[in-house]
């Protein structure tokens, strides 16, 4: 019998019936995610029909995309949306701490194996500790939060190599945009993608995330890390017990292709407007101005990425034709980065901090572009008119690359 | 809520439409008037009140990518869309249009879709996962599974059981 990929096996074991030959199965979750605009989407229909949550303290509700609200509006959203997390008597209500996928890795309740929905595309992230982490609408959240399960199909798997050592100016960054580069944007469309870390040293946990959190821009349904020493120590350093029973793909698993790439030959990349899979490397790129780059979102905006930008600028000054906003991923980075000194060296550099939250990387927060603004961005996604007007432009790139680019106030082929 | 035949017009995209075109994030509201107005916005900000019930979407690969936000989804029903056909739809997208009862359709023969014209009166036969065009040959669609129909067929996933009368 052919060997099972890692989400078939963390499908199976979350099987509700025995019908293996089916299309579509029931399968329970282990956690559930969502955050204030997509939660308050479903408030009125979840307590119309006086539904309960299956089990609050599986749940984990934070506002993110309003925080704090700047319009009258998003003000009203907010409250409805806290006023139904309190009513549910969610357990894990985390008012303006951060933003949702940061802090479901940072909860016990992201464990290796785990299965997690949420209300979120970028959901998926989970992955990057080996849980089948997955966004999804409002509706599929709704019955979620109230039944405990939801309907899914066992996604055709895609293993990823990663073997090598990467060279010190790259990151999980210019990883996944790589992939993105060779795969396109539905080159992982229903798949799991199941990274296999082979380099040495192995992959950070914050460079994980980052891959993972961007496997959904390949149009993954998982994007998960095979667990290893790596994922063990940091939820051991995370839950004070480390994660049991790691679960690991068969050696004969059966996958629908296989990509290998080879760290020792990565180059620092970056995705063109308007598209994250219009990926160049950064030497290829043309003399660029920017006016504004953006350092965070769920994709970067960890401690690593912000050590990485206070390294670049660390006595040096953001070009003063640039507006370089940075958003820690959550308050405990943030704090993290006040007790290392980045939040420091970056605001004597001219960078502007703002409170830990999706910001501008979807148009809707203080941040956003104008018609004649070139951004610089290490959010997940420059699709046309995204973070702002219509006709504004958006590179995506490595927390490195968005500081060197801000010091120089321009993308240049030798940025590095 | 079942409704076998969809005729409308023919509204033509590429590969790769993402949500934030669709629906651009700044319409994101609990006010379905604010999202019924906000549907392609950006891409063409006269396309929304050109819209009439029963048209019917057409896109290349990957239809529907990006975020998760329901209100893409929220402003195409409100706007009575009548259904996609599309090369290929992003996973969330075609969870959320199904969940919602919207009928999501592939082409059998990928490369039939550039027959398709901005305008084209189309007649979309649902149980016969047939799309026949007013000047043309009719256009195969690949069958949906039985799954994606019993969610159909009892008005979304809201109406399922443990919500709706069980199976």
């Amino acid at each position: 019998m052919a060997g099972k990929t890692l989400s078939d096996k963390i499908l199976d074991a979350h099987a509700l019936d025995d019908d293996a030959g089916a299309t579509h199965r029931r399968v329970r979750i282990d956690a559930l995610l969502g955050h204030d605009a997509t939660t308050a989407l479903i408030a009125d229909a979840f307590e119309e029909r006086n539904l309960k949550v299956w089990d609050p303290d599986r749940v984990i509700l934070t506002n993110d995309h309003f925080s704090p609200p700047a319009t009258a509006e998003r003000a009203d959203i907010s409250n409805r949306f806290l006023a139904f997390a309190r009513n549910c008597g969610v357990k894990h209500l985390m008012l303006d701490r951060g933003i949702c996928h940061q802090l479901l890795v940072e909860s016990p309740l992201c464990q290796p194996g785990g299965l997690i929905v949420g209300a979120d595309s970028h959901t998926i992230m989970g992955g990057g500790i080996g849980a089948c982490a997955t966004g999804m609408g409002s509706t599929d959240i709704l019955y979620a939060l109230a039944t405990g399960t939801t309907w899914m199909r066992w996604p055709e798997t895609i293993k990823v190599e990663l073997v090598g050592s990467m060279p010190d100016h790259c990151s999980g960054r210019d990883i996944i945009l790589s992939l993105l580069q060779q795969l396109g944007e539905s080159g992982g469309q229903y798949r799991s993608l199941e990274f296999h870390d082979l380099t040495e040293p192995k992959l950070s946990q914050d460079n994980r995330f980052a891959v993972s959190n961007m496997a959904v821009e390949l149009g993954g349904k998982f994007g998960l890390f095979v667990p290893d020493e790596v994922t063990a120590a940091y939820c051991e350093a995370r839950d004070g017990v480390p994660p049991s029973g790691l679960i690991r793909p068969d050696v004969d698993a059966v996958y629908e292709r296989v990509v290998t790439i080879d760290l020792g030959a990565m180059r620092p990349m970056v995705a063109k407007p308007w598209s994250p899979a219009n990926v160049v490397e950064v030497a290829e790129l043309n003399e660029t101005p920017i006016t504004v780059a953006f350092l965070g979102s769920c994709s970067s905006g960890r401690l690593s990425d912000l050590r990485e930008a206070a390294d670049e600028l660390q006595g040096h000054q953001v070009d003063p034709g640039v507006r370089f906003v940075v958003i820690p991923a959550s308050v405990e980075v943030f704090k993290a980065a006040l007790r290392a000194g980045y939040v420091e060296s970056l605001t004597e550099a001219g960078a502007i901090f703002n409170h830990s939250s999706c910001g501008p990387c979807g148009g809707i927060d203080k941040g956003v572009l104008g018609a004649t603004d070139v951004c610089v961005s290490t959010s997940n996604r420059n699709f046309r008119g995204r973070m702002g007007h219509w006709e504004s432009q958006t590179y995506l790139a490595s927390a490195r690359t968005v500081a060197r680019a801000a010091r120089r106030g321009r993308l240049a082929p030798d940025l590095y | 809520m079942a409704n076998d035949i969809i005729t409308g017009r023919a509204w033509v995209f590429g590969d790769d439409l993402n949500t934030d075109v669709i629906h651009p994030p700044e319409f994101f509201s609990l006010h379905p008037d604010k999202v019924k107005r906000g549907l392609f916005h950006k891409f063409d900000p006269t396309l929304q009140s050109r819209l009439e019930p029963g048209d019917i979407l057409v896109g290349g690969k990957n239809f529907g990518c990006g975020s998760s936000r329901e209100t893409s989804m929220r402003s195409l029903l409100l706007n009575e869309l009548g259904a996609i056909v599309a090369v290929s739809f992003a996973r969330i997208f075609f969870r959320n249009a199904t969940n919602n009862g919207l009928r999501c359709f592939t082409f059998a023969q990928p490369d039939v879709r550039h027959t398709i014209v901005e305008g084209d009166r189309l007649t979309l036969d649902v149980s016969a996962s047939e799309l026949q065009p007013a000047n043309g040959d009719s256009i195969s669609l690949a069958p949906t599974g039985p799954f994606i129909q019993k969610i159909w067929a009892a008005g979304g996933l809201l109406h399922m059981p443990p919500f709706g009368p069980s199976a």
